[in-house]
């Protein structure tokens, strides 16, 4: 006789048992596939959207990081260059000047936006689209440009006609309509000449001292962006101490903004998933071992001994999370296979859904492992499960001495650190931190969050079902029969309702946490959304035409409300509380400080802003200028609410005191100026207004050329189609956020429903027992159908309350917005989870109900 | 220590069973002493409550005891851990219940195989399983599954499973108890021809005085103490 049981014995065993009982285990493999599903499916969506967006974000900037700066690449910059070559990095090089064009039938000449860019490799990601569709490269071969449509309006030249710029004659081969990047450039100053570097330098427009500005953009090897992105930007601030360096993240302050909540929304809902998922499978698990109870008993009593057993039951739940596993991952794939083509309704674009092995097998993984963890506390309690079982059930033994039970409980409380540590590893994986260490933080907070949570769920469970209890004792409240009935059944020993209560709590917790971050994501986005911003921009308006541009706006049918008038000025920052700003105490990007800033002043905070410090003012007094700054500036200058500023504007000194710090995602040009003074502390000063408007893309170039024709000197300049490419990254960011979190609250219903379905085989011996003693079916099923609306109402005030409580944190922690409660979701969700829990309780116990009383007490 | 012939088969020294409910502590054995030689057949008798039942469970190492000793083929078994004394089991019991206990996710062959199964015997045990089952005269139903079976046809296949092994001890708790006169006498004469092929002990639990009267020896219990010996 050997001593311990083969591995292909076991297996046979496991096999045997999971064959013969097909239908009770596909529930179980349902529950696990489920939970691998939407884990899996949840992770792959928002991997392919983060893909879909950030490249769609990248076009933005044409590249996935670039570096300005005004001056050529030294020697070492050019060295840093060829290393970025070497790791297979692509460059491709900008230059921007300003200068003047003019032609034959031109009366003066036209101050024009040059830029010199490489055909062959510019632009990395989007494109540039021309009035007759032809390649940039075919359009600036030999001496010819392109030029922007108004520069054919304010030039009144065409396509074909020769022009000069600097000391050369082009030809205009080209009319570009879109420029991918345009809002990445220098200031748009005029028309657009696009040109290649060889024609700029021939044209002299490349002298030294030229005020010309060099633009790197560089391109990451695919997949490895987001890997490389970090040190590649820590090299060049080395390097380009001066220079001003942006990554595809950044590319627009909406974006940055809407793409950082919806990626830690994406991690969020992918571990919530996960915790979800697990759920669904340790419950499956526990009350398949649970009905095990007696099989177990029997092998005990036939020799069997707790490892074999361990090890039987242990293969037996690898082979379903296996089948699970397997069964999600397929179900995924077919929705990610359909997906593309349902999104493709919504939207032009559709997102790449890669089929990487490595995910699927990821994917595979954590389903394991995470059955494996959660099926630990009930296979462990195998050990406890003693084979007089058979003969006594209900009794228990004189209670060992604490030293015994302290053993006894060893193993439960090392189970228990490993499903905390299991848990947290995985949830430090799904987050896809930056760094280990923010990893395993996060992982560690999920963890203690989730402990606590449970705990709390506990008491609160406990603490519910005495008062239901207490209440339905009291005489006065004589409930009718089967109310009572419904009622005591939570208390009948072995319900383990209040284990129910907590899984069930959790997943409408987890649900109704997802459903209200969503809700409030998607109001803020929608806020933010560019609908009915401003798209077009008057510039360069002087005092004495102002109030002609104004009556020309409001006249005119195409623009839509009412046009924004916006004074600017020239401001100098000299001195800040007292020490002056020079080459030595300003460095790198701060530097831009030395020269003059466009400053404005305003009664109301701009539009689109949000305070950080300090507070707006009301009712300033004129004679005392206050100064409100954009986080940048703060952060690039050290200037904190409460500091002493003083300004050179137009020759006269101004001093303000900073009152506040604010953050803007507007894209008015001059509206996101850096400091806006309170009303009256500019009046001395000589202004430049600008107009901001909203106007249909279509009539755009007609109030372009009205503009023209009436005040020549102001420039016009059309934002939509950069304006429309905001709005579909933000829709989009939307749907995303939409479908995942549809897709969880589902897998969350689903889980719910089970958790209540796993308690049908302890119902079976009760319905038995009550039709025997003659209760009909239909009383038989009012009495659960009590008890299963009493723990759904329950479960979803307790889950209602987490949610809440859990949404606050999260919104005000990670994705850095605020929580408003509303009544109706938590409504929904408490009535729902009674509906939910009478129609999973239904399905579960329906067959029970019609079982004859004799198949079940033979079966005994 | 090891076993020799003239040792008892079950040595039972001042043995003690109390069990907690949740109000009170029930005293169910109070300090039993007897021996079984080696080839006995004791009836245990009683009415319900006596303590029998307990008392097999307690023989065959499936619950402790509160105090006292039970020695089989001369080995303690009190004071084993549960591993200990589930390798006891598969090497020298066998056991047959009131209520059948077959696993219900197996067939009637995996069910009789089981034990050896579990005692990493293999090889010959299959076709043994299947000699046994044809003993017990259920050949033909092999792959039936026990809900597919009648009451004595299912504790047929639990004595097939019990001599699987050739364990020189055998537990029987009511192995009649469940089952119509015919098919009763059917399982005892089964049983009883099996022990005297195998040449196994055998400790029965029944309250069937005529069941008990083809016994070599018959223990009366009452209220956790031995009332009579008769043999």
């Amino acid at each position: 006789m050997s001593n311990s049981i083969p591995l292909k014995t076991a297996l046979r065993i496991a096999w045997r048992e999971s064959r013969a009982s097909a239908a009770k285990f596909a529930f179980v493999i349902l529950a696990v596939a489920v939970g691998v599903g939407s884990l899996t499916g949840v992770r792959g969506f928002s991997r392919a959207f983060r893909t879909m967006l950030l490249q769609d974000a990248r076009t933005l900037m044409a590249a996935d990081m670039t570096v300005r700066v005004f001056e050529l690449p030294t020697p070492e910059q050019q060295q840093l260059f060829d290393s970025f070559a070497s790791r297979g990095i692509d460059r491709t090089w900008i230059t921007e000047t300003v200068s003047m064009l003019s032609a034959p039938s031109m009366t003066a000449p036209l101050l024009v936006a040059v830029k010199a860019v490489e055909p062959a490799k510019y632009p990395f990601y989007g494109e540039i689209k021309t009035l007759d569709n032809r390649p940039l490269s075919e359009m600036l071969a030999g001496a010819s440009i392109a030029v922007s449509d108004d520069l054919l309006v304010r030039g009144g030249v065409k396509q074909g006609d020769r022009v000069k710029l600097g000391g050369e004659e082009f030809v205009i081969a080209g009319v570009l309509t879109y420029e991918p990047d345009r809002m990445s450039g220098s200031v748009n100053v005029g028309p657009r000449v696009m040109i290649t570097r060889p024609n700029l330098e021939k044209a002299g427009l490349l002298q030294p001292g030229s005020r010309s500005s060099q633009r790197f953009l560089f391109r990451f090897p695919p997949l490895k962006a987001d890997a490389m992105i970090q040190s590649t930007r820590g090299e060049l601030t080395k390097a380009f101490p001066d220079g001003v360096i942006a990554d595809y993240r950044q590319t627009h302050p909406l974006i940055t903004r809407g793409l950082d909540n919806a990626t830690n929304f994406l991690s969020l809902v992918s571990l919530i998933a996960l915790v979800v998922g697990s759920l669904g499978v340790a419950m499956a698990m526990q009350s398949h071992l649970q009905q095990k109870l007696d099989s177990i008993a029997i092998m005990k009593s036939l020799g069997g001994r707790s490892s074999q057993i361990l090890r039987i039951y242990l293969l037996q739940a690898m082979m379903l999370a296996m089948a699970g596993g397997a069964a999600g991952l397929a179900v995924g794939v077919i929705v990610q296979k359909a997906f593309p083509l349902l999104i493709a309704r919504f939207f032009p674009v559709a997102p790449v859904v890669e089929f990487a092995w490595m995910s699927i097998l990821e994917g595979f993984g954590l389903s394991i492992l995470s059955t494996l963890l959660f099926v630990l506390p009930p296979l462990l309690s195998i050990r406890q499960i003693r084979p007089i079982l058979i003969f006594r059930r209900d009794m228990e033994g004189v209670p060992a001495p604490l030293k015994e039970r302290w053993k006894q409980w060893r193993a439960p409380i090392a189970a228990g650190l490993l499903i905390c540590f299991g848990v947290a590893g995985m949830a430090s994986f799904l987050i896809d931190a930056p760094n280990l260490q923010i990893a395993a933080r996060i992982g560690g907070w999920f963890v203690g969050g989730l402990i606590g949570a449970l705990l709390l769920l506990l008491g609160l469970s406990w603490l519910l079902l005495r008062g239901l209890r207490k209440l339905s004792r009291v005489a006065v409240l004589r409930l009718p029969t089967l109310a009572r009935h419904g009622l005591a059944n939570l208390y009948r020993p072995g319900n383990h309702a209040e284990a129910v209560l907590v899984a069930f709590s959790l997943g409408v917790m987890f649900t109704l946490t997802i459903y209200l971050l969503q809700h409030s994501l998607l109001s803020q986005i929608a806020a933010s959304a560019p609908p009915g911003m401003p798209n077009v921009f008057l510039i360069n308006i002087t005092s004495t035409d102002r109030e002609d541009v104004n009556a020309f706006l409001k006249a005119r049918k195409d623009v839509e409300g009412n046009p924004e008038v916006i004074a600017t000025a020239a401001g100098h920052l000299k001195l800040i509380d007292g020490r002056a700003m020079n080459e030595t105490t300003l460095k790198g990007p701060a530097r831009r400080f030395l020269r003059a800033r466009t400053i404005t002043w305003s009664r109301e905070m701009p539009p689109q802003s949000e305070i950080l410090h300090g507070a707006w003012w009301k009712n300033p007094d004129p004679k005392t200028p206050l100064v409100s700054v954009l986080d940048d500036a703060a952060k690039a200058l050290d200037l904190r609410v409460g500091a002493g500023t003083e300004w050179e504007v137009s020759g006269k000194r101004i001093s303000a005191r900073v009152v506040a710090v604010h953050r803007n995602e507007s894209v008015r040009p001059g509206s996101n100026a850096e400091f806006v003074f309170s009303p009256g502390a500019l009046d001395s000063a000589p202004v430049l207004y600008f107009a901001a408007v909203r106007a249909a893309p279509a009539h755009i170039p007609v109030l372009q050329k009205a503009s023209f024709e009436k005040f020549p000197a102001i420039t016009v300049i059309n934002l939509a189609d950069v304006l429309d490419r905001v709005q579909e990254v933000i829709d989009q960011v939307a749907l995303v956020v939409r479908f995942i979190s549809a897709f969880a609250i589902l897998a969350g219903v689903i889980i719910l429903a089970s958790s209540i379905a796993g308690s049908r085989l302890r119902r079976v011996r009760e319905v038995v027992i009550l039709k025997t003693l003659g209760a009909t079916r239909a009383k038989v099923a009012a009495i659960f159908s009590v008890e299963f609306c009493i723990l759904g109402l329950v479960a979803g005030v307790m889950g209602s309350l987490l949610a809440v409580a859990f949404t606050n944190v999260l919104m005000a922690r990670v994705l850095d917005a605020e929580f408003r409660f509303e009544w109706a979701p938590n409504f929904v969700a408490v009535a729902g989870s009674a509906l939910i829990a009478i129609l999973a309780g239904w399905m579960a116990s329906f067959r029970i109900l019609g079982q004859k009383p004799l198949e079940i007490l033979r079966g005994e | 220590m090891a076993s020799t012939e003239t040792q008892p088969a079950i040595c039972v020294r001042d043995l003690h069973k109390s069990i907690a409910t949740a109000t009170h502590t029930v005293d169910i054995l109070r300090g039993l002493s007897f021996d079984v030689p080696r080839g006995q057949f004791v009836a245990i008798m009683g009415a319900s409550g006596s303590g029998k039942s307990t008392l097999l469970g307690l023989l065959a190492g499936l619950d402790n005891a509160s105090s006292g000793s039970i020695q089989l083929d001369g080995e303690e078994i009190t004071g084993l851990d549960e591993d200990s004394l589930a390798r006891l089991r598969a090497r020298k019991l066998g056991f047959v219940f009131q209520s059948y206990q077959l696993i219900p996710t197996l067939t009637a062959e995996e069910n009789v195989l089981l034990p050896a199964e579990l005692a990493g015997v293999n090889g010959a045990s299959a076709e043994r399983a299947r000699a046994l089952l044809e003993n017990v005269g259920l050949a033909e139903r092999c792959d039936h599954y026990p809900v597919q079976l009648s009451g004595g046809e299912q504790q047929r296949v639990a004595l097939a499973r019990a001599f699987v092994l050739k364990p020189p001890i055998l537990m029987a708790d009511e192995p009649t108890g469940n089952l119509d006169t015919a098919n009763g006498s059917v399982v005892l004469d089964l049983l009883l021809t099996l022990n005297k092929q195998e040449g196994t002990t055998l400790v029965m639990v029944t309250h069937d005085p005529a069941l008990a009267a083809r016994a070599d020896r018959r223990i009366m219990m009452r209220d956790g103490v031995i009332i009579a010996d008769e043999q």
